[in-house]
């Protein structure tokens, strides 16, 4: 898949942990780790906002399209 | 739903068991001391007479084809319980799992087959008793639902494989 996901980079830079993440964007720590992971197929508008939103950050900080 | 799931089951367990009751009574019914006369095959064989048109011959291809037509009945009933495994995993809410998609293709498979080979079977069975055989008479009267239902079964394992596929993609939907 040609879209990273850079989740992990800015957690670090926020000092923040994925459980906490997931707590306050309300998704399951199962769902963070699919996500974070890069097996995810879709992101919705919904949860790219509400990430957004608690790491204040662009969506381009968060998702990467790296060619194959 | 898992009411009408158990409801449904238990109507196919009763027509599974009602048709095999059938089946086996019909084979019970079936004279087999018919054919005593012609077991001593090699004794009473006549040896001028062509196989083919002996009455040894045609006694014992009557016999084959009435053991395959009980054969293929069985293997209908066979069909009809591939019904009960995706029934049990409705109710486990596993609407789109490999096992359903693989059981609606077995049930389309038995259909189509078991319609062509008794077709089959009956046109030899004509051919035997000198009748007339019209394919599409006999296609007409008995079988015409079963072909399009064989076919409507893999139409339906084709829709699952796409709905297990969009399920999937559904759940790594974050």
């Amino acid at each position: 898949m040609p879209i990273i996901v850079n989740l992990d980079v800015m957690l670090t830079k926020r000092n923040m942990k994925s459980k906490e993440l997931a707590e306050i964007i309300g998704i399951t720590t199962a769902n963070m780790s699919i996500l974070k992971s890069g097996k995810a197929k879709a992101v919705r508008f919904s949860t790219l906002e509400a990430v957004c939103k608690a790491l204040y950050c662009q969506p381009a900080d968060i998702l990467e399209y790296v060619e194959d | 739903m898992k009411d009408n799931t158990k409801i449904l089951a238990i109507i196919t367990y009763v027509l599974l068991v009602a048709s095999a009751s059938i089946l086996l009574n019909d084979i019970r019914e079936f004279d087999f001391n018919q054919f005593k006369a012609f077991q001593n095959w090699t004794s009473t064989v006549n040896k001028n007479e062509s196989w083919f048109r002996s009455e040894n011959a045609i006694k014992w291809s009557y016999y084959a084809i009435s053991v395959g037509l009980f054969f293929l009945r069985g293997y209908l009933i066979y069909g009809f319980a591939h019904f009960l495994p995706i029934l049990k995993e409705v109710e486990l809410g596993h609407y789109f799992s490999d096992k359903n998609i693989k059981n609606f293709k077995k049930i389309g498979n038995v259909f189509i087959t078991y319609t062509i080979n008794i077709l089959v079977l009956r046109y030899f069975l004509s051919a035997l008793n000198a009748d007339s055989f019209h394919f599409l008479n006999e296609l007409k009267i008995e079988f015409t639902f079963l072909i399009p239902a064989g076919l409507a079964f893999y139409i339906l394992a084709e829709i699952f494989k796409r709905a297990k596929e969009t399920e999937e993609e559904n759940k790594l939907t974050i």
